[in-house]
């Protein structure tokens, strides 16, 4: 036997010890560094993490778990081992159960919030990740029923998970706060039955239309914040309100020639809403209404717009919010050279705020394997947290490997 | 359908083409026979996808697809193996006979964990993947989307083929005709020539090995090559099957989330 057939014969078995393998482990390095482009031209964000994924199937059941290992040179709280998912799933014909740390993702909007309240979102970087890697995985059970028009699911997180906010000291994106203030926000409630959150979805998927129509009792994740006093260390504490309340939605996408139609509505019962005066919280009932419409305009043009709209009922002067308020985002994207290099351009605004953040990005791969990205964020506006981080207006660089 | 059946039906559809004249066949006759061409009701495949450009410079894509008619009309899943940055990305499509209806379609972003619904219209002239080949041409194009025209008859590589030009009845498509040479034994054709707006040679498909399996002809290799910017693709289907097993379940968003 020459060596080249050996060699042949030996890649062959170990492809296909591969291909029958029950375990698949996949991730990627991505390493991602961002500076500002004024004055003193700090870096913002500078990180490097090692995502690892394995999957072991046996029968209709698979086992999931991501890691996420970070080394963040600016957070160093940040810096570790993460676990990211990690979760037991069985199917069949009629039934799909997931138990476990899972991202649970509702609705049709885009990286705006109406009826997908289940996972939390960190922003301790701000919007520095991608938008999936800042949805945060809550630890749950998911049964869903799996039909050819029809999904129903029912969800149950028996401690629910809070956002992350920018609160480190050193943290860049920390919004500004009171001198000698210090912070007082829960990762989450205490571990009681009676404060899980739970609820259920129903989608539909037809010809030409896909709705859903879903309720959950959960808290608000985004803390509302109540200023008090600390004796002890003679200072301001600001804490991080977080109350139940309960959602009824739906959501509906729907094509039209080039065009999809994208909507979701939801009322929060009992929303916990802060005073201006930043010394207490009411609990109101509030309308979220989102539209959106996406525009795939061929030649690989993509253009993506949406507007958000909340209405707080029985509504108080006292409140910080304003009765009716909105925001809008739009992207747009381009891809070239045979989908190797993607063009974006992603808007927000704050339309009661008049404050905006727009960031332009190119993505390019490099191979099957290495992705390039480079962009710039620009914050700007008369007030709101967006026109305070106007000194954070950024350039920033993204390598990524997959394995 | 009975495998036995329909072999023997593949088989008797195929020399009664080659015995009927082409004075008594039209352009539009032969692309009919080529969308009549038996198939199964249900079918799956490998694909394995490498996309060349002018340096030589390759990257790959390996997709597994499962398809099924029903009526008329045609459903498809398909799930991204590989690269690894869209393994687990699926695409649900309901391509309807009904020149008027445009197809449903759906995607799933494994990393944002959502179904995406998508334009069934517009991403048709897209191309898949990077690739040199639209979502129209991996997809199944409605006969009379196009004006079709019998041009001549002549071999390629010794075969017998039909030539048919095809004219969009749109102004919207990315090709302003194409010229198809149709292998008279096989009812497949052997290249495809695609023309851009200003009547130039933009693309050109070249089909190069057919294969029967279980009594159906089935492509299983060909190359589409852009000749205006030298990026080539080609496509090899493995692992080819015919009525296989399979039920409506396996063509809906809650399998596309499920994955393989």
């Amino acid at each position: 036997m020459t060596k080249q057939s050996l060699a042949a014969l030996l890649l062959a078995a170990t492809t296909a010890v591969a291909q029958e393998s029950p375990f698949q482990f996949n991730g990627f390095v991505d390493t991602y560094h961002a500076v500002q482009t004024k004055h003193p031209h700090d870096f913002t964000t500078s990180r490097t993490r090692l995502r690892a994924e394995l999957r072991v199937d046996y029968e209709n059941a698979y086992l999931f778990t991501s890691l996420n290992g970070v080394h963040n040179s600016i957070l160093e709280d940040r810096t570790g081992v993460q676990l990211q998912e990690a979760y037991f799933n069985y199917q069949n014909d009629f039934l799909e159960i997931r138990a476990g740390r899972q991202i649970v993702v509702w609705g049709v909007a885009d990286g705006l919030r109406v009826t997908d309240l289940i996972s939390p979102v960190d922003y301790t970087e701000f919007m520095s990740s991608d938008y999936d890697d800042m949805r945060m995985a809550v630890d749950g059970f998911r049964i869903k029923y799996p039909g050819e028009r029809v999904n129903a699911e029912i969800v149950y997180v028996p401690v629910p998970r809070y956002f992350q906010m920018p609160m480190q000291e050193e943290n860049p994106w920390r919004p500004e706060l009171p001198e000698k203030a210090s912070i007082d926000f829960p990762d989450g409630p205490d571990a009681k039955f009676k404060n899980g959150d739970f609820g259920t979805r129903v989608s539909f998927f037809l010809s030409n239309l896909d709705f859903s129509i879903s309720a959950l009792h959960t808290h608000n994740q985004s803390p509302v914040t109540v200023a008090g006093y600390d004796p002890v260390k003679d200072s301001i504490v600001i804490h991080g309100i977080h109350k139940t309340m309960t959602m009824i939605g739906g959501d509906m996408s729907m094509p039209l020639g080039e065009f999809v139609l994208r909507a979701e509505i939801a009322e929060y019962f009992g929303e916990a809403l802060g005073y201006a005066s930043n010394l207490d919280y009411a609990r109101k009932n509030t309308f979220n209404a989102l539209g959106g419409i996406d525009w795939y305009a061929g030649d690989n043009w993509t253009f993506m717009v949406q507007y958000l709209h909340k209405y707080i009922a029985d509504y108080s002067h006292n409140l910080a919010a304003e009765k009716n308020s909105s925001e809008m985002t739009f992207r747009i994207s381009k891809e070239l050279l045979n989908n190797t290099l993607k063009l974006s351009l992603y808007g927000m605004f704050d339309i009661d705020n008049l404050a905006y953040y727009a960031r332009v990005s190119g993505d390019y791969s490099v191979t099957d394997q290495v992705m390039l990205s480079l962009g710039y964020d620009h914050f700007g506006g008369k007030r709101g947290q967006l026109a305070g981080y106007d000194k954070n207006r950024e350039i920033w660089a993204k390598a990524k490997y997959y394995f | 359908m009975n495998m036995k059946f329909a072999k023997t039906a593949a088989t008797i559809i195929v020399a009664l083409s080659a015995m009927v004249s082409a004075e008594t066949l039209t352009g539009r006759d032969i692309v009919q026979k080529v969308h009549d061409r038996p198939d199964g009701d249900t079918r799956s495949s490998e694909l394995s996808m490498t996309l060349i450009n002018k340096s030589g410079a390759k990257r790959e894509r390996k997709i597994t697809s499962f398809a099924m008619d029903v009526g008329k009309d045609t459903k498809q899943i398909m799930f991204f193996r590989y690269p690894n940055d869209v393994k687990g990305t699926g695409f649900l499509t309901v391509d309807y006979d009904d020149i008027n209806k445009d197809d449903d379609k759906w995607l799933y972003l494994p990393a944002m964990k959502k179904t995406r619904r998508i334009s069934g219209k517009s991403s048709k002239t897209d191309y898949f993947m990077g690739s040199d080949f639209t979502y129209d041409d991996v997809g199944q194009r409605n006969i009379d989307e196009d004006t079709h025209k019998l041009l001549r008859e002549e071999k390629v590589d010794g075969i017998d083929c039909w030539v048919v030009e095809s004219v969009p009845k749109k102004g919207d498509e990315i090709f302003s005709k194409k010229i198809s040479w149709i292998r008279k034994d096989c009812l497949i054709a052997a290249k495809v020539e695609y023309y851009d707006k200003l009547g130039k040679l933009h693309r050109s498909l070249k089909v190069e090995n057919v294969v029967q399996v279980d009594g159906f002809w089935s492509i299983a290799k060909m190359s589409m090559e852009n000749v205006q910017t030298n990026h080539k693709t080609l496509l090899e289907f493995g692992d080819i099957k015919f009525n296989i097993p399979l039920d409506a379940k396996t063509f809906t968003v809650p399998r596309l989330e499920r994955g393989l």
